[in-house]
Order: C-alpha cells, then structure tokens, then sequence
C-alpha cells in the first residue's frame, strides 16, 4: 500500500512540472542560426504590451521603440519631422499634404504603395477608440499617381507631417488588418516596415524579432532582438547585472546606485513633474496662496535628494529635452505677490506608479509647511486617482507629464492641461489671457513660430503659478559594456536601431 | 449524501455569489471601468468623454451589469470566458497558463515548507523519539521570526544575493527547473515555519498519548514512533495546509513581480486594478474551484491517516504534558521592543532631511535613515502603537470570527476556501464596495479574510475531539452539548488556535500595508511598520538598514506573540480528564474560560 501511494504521490507532484508551465525563452534556438552575422539583443522592456501590440494605443510606442514598425515620417532630435517612409512631402493647400513614397518592403514581401499607406491610415481612422494621435482630427487618405499620397483633414492641421510620425499612425501591410473577426485588430507579427520583424510575441511576458534584410534604411547589425517585458524595475536591474539582458530600459532611480557606472545612461526626458495647484476651488483659488506655494518650493532639493541628481530642476513646462525651448523662454509676467499662509490646510494628492513620486509629495509636504499650509497626502494608484483629480477633488497635485504627447506638438499639451476646455485641467486653469495665448500657439503653422507662440502661452500659465514646475526627469538606461549604439531618445520612441550591437 | 448534497450547493451559491459580487463591482464603488481600462491600456491618454463612450460602446457596458454577466457565464457554459477588456485577448487559456505557472510555484514552495516545517520540528520529533519531552523549554522563537518576515523581503534578498552577486541561481524569469528554486524558498520559508509551528504545537501530544508509550516500551525505534506521530497530527494540519495551496498559488503578487513569473497572483490584481472583469472572475473562479479541490483532497487524506478512528470516537484526546518551566524568552523579546520604542518615541519620525538620506547607522541615528534622510529609529518607535493595537485588534477579532465559526463547520468550510481563495486586494475592492472607504474599511478588509485559517484550524482540532474517548465518556455520562462545548470543547481548542492567531499577527500588519495602493491603510509620511517596509524595499541592497530595522521589529513582534502564548500559562489549574493543558491567557479566550470556570 505505502509504496504504491508513495508513487502517486510522485506522479500527482511532477504532473504540473510536465504540463509545462514554464514561459518560453524568447528565441534561444535561433541564437546559432545567425552565427557570426552579429548576435542578438537581449533587451528588457518596462512596459508589457497593453493590447497585444496593437499600434492605436500605447503599445505603438513597443513596436517604435523595437524598431518594428514606421510612420511616413519620423521625429528628429529636435522635435521636427523627417523622413521615414515618405522621402519628402509638399502642403498643397491648408488642409491637403502630399506625401511622396520611398521604395521600401513590407516585412511579408510586399511593396509599400500607395494603396497600402492609404488603407493603413484609413483604418487608423477608424479605430475606437481613435488613437490619441487623431483625436479631434479627420483625416482623409487617398493615392496620389502610383509614388504618393494624399492626405487631407477637415480643418486646417499645421503639424500634420509631424502628427504622422506618431508610432500609433504606423504602415502595415494588408495582411496585418485581417478580416475584422477580431475586432478590428491590426496583427503587427511581420507585417511592418521597420528594420527588425516581430516573429513571435508570447503574450505580455515576450517576443521575439529577426532582422528584416530588405529593410530600406540598411540591414540591422543586430541579428535578432529577444525582448522581454519585466515589469518590476529592481528586476530589470537585477538582470542587467547578471548579464541575462543586454538592454534594460528605465531602470529607477533607487537602482541606478547598483548599476556599475559604464552601464548607466541617462538621458533627458520630454518628462516633466510639477506642482498643479487648484485654481478653481480650495485655498489656492487666492493666486496670493499659489505664488506663496511657488515660492515655497525648493526644485534642487527634489532634483539631488530624490532623484539623485537624476533629474534637472524645473525651468519651465518644457525641460532641456525640448532643445528649443530654453533659448526662447519668456520670464513669467503677471505673478501675484505671495501671502503669508496661516496653518492653511491642504490635500496634496499623488501616485505611486512611479516610485519617485511618494517622495517628492513627502518632501513638498515639508516645505509647504515650512510655509505654514497643514498638509494632508493622499497617495494611491493611478487609475484610483486620476477622476478625483481631474474633478478637482484635491488641492494640489503631482503630476509627471510628458510635455510633447502623442504627436510632439509642444502645444498639445498646453491646450490640453490648462485651457478652460481642456480634457486632462487637473491644475482647474480658467483663465482668459491663457486661453488666448494658446489659441494663438494653435494657429501658428510655421514650426519656428510656433515654438515662440508656444513659450509665451508657457509665460502666461506660468504667470498663474497654477502649475509649479518641479523636476525634468532623466531617464536611466542600463546598458551592457559591449553593446554599442543604442537610441537613446529623449521622446522615448526609439531604443534599438539599425547601428546597435554588440 | 444528504450533507454532501448541501455543501455543494452551499459551495455553488458561494462561488456564484462572489462571481456575481465581481460583475457588480464596479457599479457598487461607482468607479467607471471605461476609464480605469482605458489606463491599464495607455496610462498617458487623456480621458475624453470620446474616448470613454468608445470604449464602452466596444465593450458593452451600457447593457449593465446583469447583461455582461449572463453573457459571460452564458459563454462559460461552453468553456469560453469571454474577452479580456484590457488586451482583448481570449481569457481562458491566458488565465489557465498563469494558474499552470503559479501551481508549479506553489507545488515547489510546498516542497521547500515541507523541509522548513520538518527542520523547525526536528528538535521536538528528536526528543519525542527518546522520550524526553518532559520539561522542555517552549522554543521557538527562531521558527517565529522566519515566520514574520515577509515574503517580499525573502524575495529581494534571495533574488539580490543568490541570484545576482552570488550567481548561483538564475533571479528572473520563469522558464526552467533552475528559475523555481529562490521563488520558491521566498514562498516556502515563511510558510514552512508557520506549518512547523503548528505541527510542532501537536506533536507533544502525540508523543504524551499511550500508544506511544507502550511502542516505546516494547522497544520500537524511536523513528518509528515519530512516524506515527507525526502522522496522528497531520490531520489537524491538513486543512491549513489546504488553505496554503490556494494562498501560495493565488496570493504570491509580490514574490511573482520581484521574479518575474507569469502567475495567477498579478494576472488577477491588474485585472482587479483595471476592473478587467472577465479576466478577474475568470480568475478568481479557478482560484475557488482549486480551493474546492485542494480541500477536498485534504479532507480525503485526512481520512486515510486516521479515518476509521475519527469515524469510531476512538482517537485519545491530543494534549500534551504541561511546559512546566516559565520561560524568560517573551520578557527579553518584550523588553527588547519596549526599549526600541522607549528610546524612538522622543525623536520626530517625520522631519526629513534629503541631505542625509541613506546614512549607515550612527550615534546621531540609530538605526540609520531612509530615503527621504528621516531616522528609522523614530519611524519605527512611532509606528509601533499603530501597528500593534491595529493588528492586535484586527488578530482578535479574526479569532472570534474563526472559532465561532470554526464550531459550524457545514456552514464555514465552503466559505472558509472561497474566502481564502479570494486575492486580498479583491477583498478589500469588495470590502470598498459594502462598506465604502471609511478609516475602518481596510482594517474589516484584513479580517475579512485573517478568520479563515483560523476557523479551519477549529473546525480540524474540533473534528478530532469530537472523535476522542473522553467525549465519548463524558456524553455517556449524560452531558449536554453546551457543556460538552464550554467544558471540554472550547478548552481544547482555544489555546492552539489562539498561538496559531498570535502566530499570524505580523503578517496581519504587512497585509493592511498592502493596501495602500488602493488609497486604503495607512498613507505616506505615515510610519506603520508594514509601509516602512513596502517603501523602503527599493533600497534593501544599497542600504540593507532601512528594510532590516522595520523587518527586525517585526520578527521581534512574531517572536514575543508566539511564545508569550506558548510560555505564559495559568498557574494552579488542572484539567483532570485533560492532562494539564490549559488555555493560554489571551484576551480572546478570556470569556469562553470564565464562563467555564463559574458552571
């Protein structure tokens, strides 16, 4: 009886180990294939795909970042459209662009034509949700003769050419937008343009991607990427030190301490943390309390002793990776005298999604009340968050902002933030003289312009001391001592490309 | 079958009810799906009331909840669960992988338990074996500390010094034998302590009964008789043991995330984060039905180790000889804190200075300071009141909910495995939902599920006692029910159970830390130890002292709970038909011993 029961035991103990349950390793066994024809990357990423690398929503930015899929266009080092698909473009009139076609290939073999660049934003259109790229636009695609396209939009659009170098208006081949049985979703698995193809993802856990050889921009001298998404930043560390990756993308601020030196590149992000002080309800409806709160705040501290110097102080609603933008910043006008707060109580609300930001909230809180406000915080998750505060439920909150979203229009986010209208006014701005800055920067279509258009609507809601500019977060990548030429952009949309290797 | 019949139904109506609670969840907190799916998808995108309609036009939450929830379970009948809101990926093979992966887990930790449980008894089963328990000293404190510290703990330090500056075991992913290893002693350490503990409570009985001395007498090996020994107490045991299957397969989140494993644990918070329905009933449904199974498996092991004597009344009561030396251990621990406390409390455990941050112990600090340059030292004497008077009530009122309970085992059985199966944020998103997010809402979450192991724990030593011959005699004689409860039940029960409560307390804190990210518990600069953990982890390798402090405190804590109960017993007391066993002083117990005491 023992020895039989014994055996079950056994059998029963090793049925899980056999039913395999264990994820699989990327692609190892191509490792070989490839020999002396440049080694794979080993890349750990931070954010798991969301929808399946579905290129309408933030996955876009996986697929960019892993050099899988382009746009028409591109954006440069200095926030401007290049050349990616489309060689050159030409606005024909307000509201019509012409985009002229390179010869390129689609990772399935076929050409990239017209009627496919045409069908690819077509149904970019029609995604629901829109992507964030397209919101507020309509956009109309046609062919144009057998090498071009032609795109409209309903109302004048100045940054159309740059609104197309977003990563969610990427070109996929027909076969990518399959028949609509589910759900409309575009399969993005070798059906791209960019220099590396997707071969396999294994749900949110990993892919894997070969190199595309026909890619028009020159053959990758990576072989291959295996990209694994470990969400934990101590363990993307983790892995980089022990050398199970080559690439660890975002690595914290606690953790870069561990990273040997010559591991650790940090880059200046379009990121920016500020104070948003609530300027429609509660004490700093007085501007007097906001400018006293301004005035409060030491950035140097927060810059050194919480992001350990990985972050520069706040300069404005744009940081030093918005290149541009420290060389036309207008000094504030307009700024109330500050008064002397009395115990004044106020919530200061913030999230812990990043780590850093608990401890920037608890050392405002000292400071703040240094000023004599009595502060109470209110830290949760994200999304737990995020309706109280754009009802205006609390006082004041921190927020880390990407400052050029979804299409690197730097008057996206004014717009969005801090107009009477605006969808994501946590700051509760409603204030006419910003209204009509904005509306200005709006109007203005030449990219020069409209970057001084855009600084002085930044003067104008700085003006208000609404939103207290803390921090401009640099990014920290660790990287392997043998890998060379990693992308590392200050818009965070390219990671791996053509010339990394190692 | 009649009974049988009833528990399943019960089962059923339980599982039923909590899928139902699920579907209804976000029309009960009034937090719109639409808008926490549309950030697990893009966290940057703006909430526009567009996009929101979109997204629930894509969908379907206009139908409401009923609608949804009989597609879902409409679909369930064919093995479909629908669609993940977030991915749109089909459910039921996402979620089976995961539970593959966590099982593995929880199978390797149960190995790694075992060997803990084993080591942690070796001492007792040792001189068992000889016989000579008597007058030992009640130990333990070592096997109480390892079963305080918390899992995420064990993990960052496993993954930091095995994995990477050692390099012996692979610290992250999930894709061979190799990778199981330091996950599964993260698991399996504080776990086996906790199991050893409890065996280790029962095993003087069993050595105390007669078999045991006349197998002795005849000669037998003392390896033998420890056998059996172990084996008479194994029942007790099993449906804890039950209870770890489904907490270590559904409740590891933190082990999962620090190794990277694919498991069920963080499949089910992120869909309880995102209100991903499908995918969390999806979850949560398996979690049940496994709880189901593994308790049914207990029960039927249970049956083969001691069937026939459980069915018969013939099983001598499990009481061992009485510890008669007093113990100083609970005094030097209790001391020990006191002093902590005594020398942090004039200190301000909120003035931080980022100057100072990170600096290694010193005469000016301690203890050392933490990220924010605040001493540990005052973090950790001031959050002591809130911790121990928060987790204390918490422990006794889980301890009344579980032997009241555990005295109805029909009843609590069922609800004892959905209840554990059910991952802790979930409960506490349930708890939000009844009771709203009042100061009392996490401290009922944590009770909600703290009473289960202890009402199996009851209801596992009741069974037995019912079983033994006393009883049998004592009902022969004539005696009531409640007499049987309060005189003979009651007293044999509680003081286990009650060490076994005691035996819980720190993990009590650290679960009521762990709910912060909802925006319940205790919020920053607050110094709750279970949150100066949960915060000061990033940094556990660049300054160990941040973690080790808090973690020290709370060993301490475990240690002083688990033999204060073991070591502080009523003088001057026998129970004639009892051996000498006495309920501990513990205020949970205090009522039930009076009420004995007057009749």
């Amino acid at each position: 009886m023992r020895p039989l029961r014994s055996r079950l035991f056994a059998a029963l103990a090793l049925t899980p180990l056999l039913a395999g349950c264990f994820a699989s390793q990327g692609g190892e066994a191509q490792d070989d294939g490839n020999g002396g024809n440049g080694s794979r990357l080993r890349v750990a990423l931070a954010f798991p795909p969301a929808e399946r690398l579905s290129p309408y929503g933030a996955d876009a930015t996986l697929l960019s970042r892993l050099g899988v899929a382009e746009g028409l266009t591109t954006m440069d080092a200095n926030g401007a459209a290049a050349p990616a698909l489309a060689a050159s473009w030409r606005q024909v009139d307000e509201k019509t662009w012409v985009f002229t076609l390179r010869d390129a290939e689609f990772q399935d073999g076929t050409d990239v034509t017209p009627s496919a660049v045409v069908n690819a934003l077509t149904r970019a259109t029609r995604a629901e949700p829109a992507p964030a790229a397209l919101s507020g636009v309509t956009l109309t695609a046609e062919a144009d003769g057998g090498q071009a396209v032609r795109v409209r939009t309903a109302e004048p659009d100045p940054i159309l050419p740059l609104r197309l170098s977003s990563p969610a208006l990427a070109v996929f081949s027909g076969k990518a937008y399959g028949t609509g049985g589910d759900g409309g979703r575009v399969d993005p698995v070798g059906t791209a343009t960019g220099p590396f193809e997707l071969t396999e993802v294994d749900g949110a856990a990993s892919a894997t991607l070969d190199r595309f050889d026909a890619y028009w921009g020159g053959r990758a001298q990576a072989s291959g990427i295996d990209a694994r998404f470990v969400a934990d930043g101590t363990a993307r560390a983790n892995a980089l030190r022990t050398g199970e990756v080559d690439i660890a993308e975002a690595v914290p601020v606690a953790q870069a301490a561990t990273l040997d030196e010559d591991t650790r590149r940090d880059t200046a992000t379009t990121r920016t943390t500020a104070l948003l002080l609530n300027s429609s309800s509660g004490p700093f409806k007085d501007p007097g309390l906001r400018a006293a709160a301004r005035a409060a705040v030491d950035t140097s501290a927060l810059a050194d002793g919480v992001y350990e110097g990985y972050a520069d102080p706040g300069a404005g609603v744009y940081g030093p990776a918005v290149t541009w933008a420290d060389g036309k910043r207008r000094k504030p006008a307009g700024r109330a005298q500050a008064e002397r707060a009395k115990d004044t109580p106020i919530t200061l609300a913030t999230y812990d999604n990043r780590p850093e930001l608990p401890e920037v909230a608890q050392v405002l809180k000292q400071q703040l009340e240094k000023a004599g406000f009595a502060v109470q915080l209110e830290v949760r998750e994200y999304s737990r968050l995020e309706s109280d505060a754009l009802e205006g439920k609390f006082d004041a909150f921190v927020l880390a902002r990407n400052t050029l979203v979804d299409t690197g229009d730097p008057v996206a986010v004014l717009a969005g933030d801090y107009t009477c209208d605006g969808g994501y006014n946590i700051a509760q701005l409603c204030d006419k003289d910003v209204d009509r800055a904005v509306a200005a920067a709006q109007r203005t279509a030449d990219p020069g312009e409209r970057q001084d258009a855009a600084m002085a609507a930044e003067a104008e809601i700085l003006g208000t001391d609404a939103v207290v500019p803390l921090v401009h977060q640099r990014i920290i990548t660790g990287v392997g001592t043998t890998v060379r030429g990693v992308v590392l952009d200050p818009y965070e949309r390219a990671l791996v490309g053509t010339g990394t290797r190692r | 079958m009649r009974p049988h019949l009833a528990a399943l139904l019960w089962r059923t109506a339980l599982a039923a009810g909590l899928v139902c609670g699920i579907g209804l969840l976000p029309w009960l907190t009034h937090t719109d799906p639409a808008l926490t799916v549309l950030k697990a998808r893009s966290p940057e995108r703006d909430p526009t009331p567009e996009v929101l309609a979109d997204i629930r036009d894509q969908l379907g939450l206009d139908s409401g909840p009923s609608a949804l929830l009989a597609q879902w379970l409409g679909g369930l009948a064919h093995g479909d669960a629908g669609r993940s809101w977030i991915s749109g990926g089909e459910v039921m093979p996402a979620v089976l992988r995961a539970l593959g992966a966590s099982l593995l887990l929880m199978a390797v930790a149960l190995l790694v338990a075992a060997v803990v449980a084993a080591a942690v008894c070796a001492r007792t089963l040792h001189l068992g074996a000889r016989r000579r328990l008597k007058g030992r000293r009640a130990g333990g404190t070592g096997s109480a500390v390892l079963a305080a510290l918390p899992e995420f703990l064990v993990g960052s330090v496993l993954a930091t010094v095995v994995g990477v500056q050692l390099g012996w075991l692979p610290a992250l992913g999930w894709y061979g034998p190799q990778w199981t290893v330091l996950p599964a002693l993260a698991l399996g350490l504080p776990a086996g302590a906790v199991l050893g503990r409890l065996l280790d409570d029962l095993l003087p009985g069993a050595f105390g009964e007669q078999w045991a001395r006349a197998a002795a007498a005849r000669g037998l090996p003392g390896r033998r008789i420890a056998r059996q020994a172990v084996r008479r107490c194994l029942p007790a045991l099993l449906p804890n043991l039950g209870l770890f299957v489904v907490g270590l397969t559904g409740g590891s989140v933190a082990v999962e995330q620090i190794f990277d494993i694919p498991g069920i644990g963080r499949t089910t918070l992120q869909a309880a984060l995102a209100q991903d329905l499908p995918v969390l009933q999806a979850g949560t449904l398996a979690l049940v039905l496994l709880g189901a199974v593994a308790t049914g498996a207990c029960g039927l092991a249970a049956r083969l180790l001691v069937g026939p004597a459980l069915r018969d009344g013939a099983l001598p009561t499990l009481h061992g000889p009485a510890r008669s030396r007093r113990s100083v251990q609970p005094f030097v621990h209790g001391a020990v804190l006191a002093a902590v406390v005594a020398f942090g409390l004039p200190r301000d455990p909120l003035a931080l200075n980022t100057g100072e941050r990170l600096q290694a112990p010193s005469p000016a600090h301690p203890f050392g300071t933490d990220a924010l340059g605040r001493d540990l030292l005052a973090r950790v004497a001031h959050g002591a009141l809130d911790t121990l008077l928060l987790a204390l009530a918490i422990s006794a009122a889980a301890l009344c909910a579980g032997v009241l309970l555990g005295l109805l085992p029909r009843l609590s059985g069922p609800l004892v495995d959905t209840v554990n199966a059910v991952p802790a944020a979930l409960a506490a998103l349930l708890v939000t939902a009844v009771a709203g997010s009042g100061t009392t809402t996490p401290a009922l979450a944590v009770t909600a599920v703290a009473w289960a192991p202890l009402a199996a724990h009851t209801s596992a030593l009741l069974a037995q006692e019912r079983a033994t011959l006393h009883l049998t005699a004592t009902r022969s004689l004539g005696a009531s029910r409640r007499h049987l409860l309060r005189r003979h039940l009651l007293p044999a029960v509680l003081p286990p159970v009650t060490r076994h409560a005691l035996l819980r307390l720190p993990g009590i804190a650290l679960t009521l830390a762990s709910l912060g990210f909802l925006g319940l518990g205790a919020q920053p600069p607050s110094p709750e130890w279970g949150a100066l953990l949960a915060e000061n982890q990033p940094y556990a390798e660049r300054a160990p002292w941040t973690v080790l402090a808090p973690a020290a405190v709370l060993a301490l804590l475990g240690a002083l709970a688990v033999t204060a109960a073991g070591g502080v017993r009523r003088p001057g007391r026998q129970r004639r038909n009892h051996g000498s066993e006495a309920p501990p002083v513990a205020p949970p117990a205090a009522p039930a011993k009076e009420l004995a005491e007057t009749r």
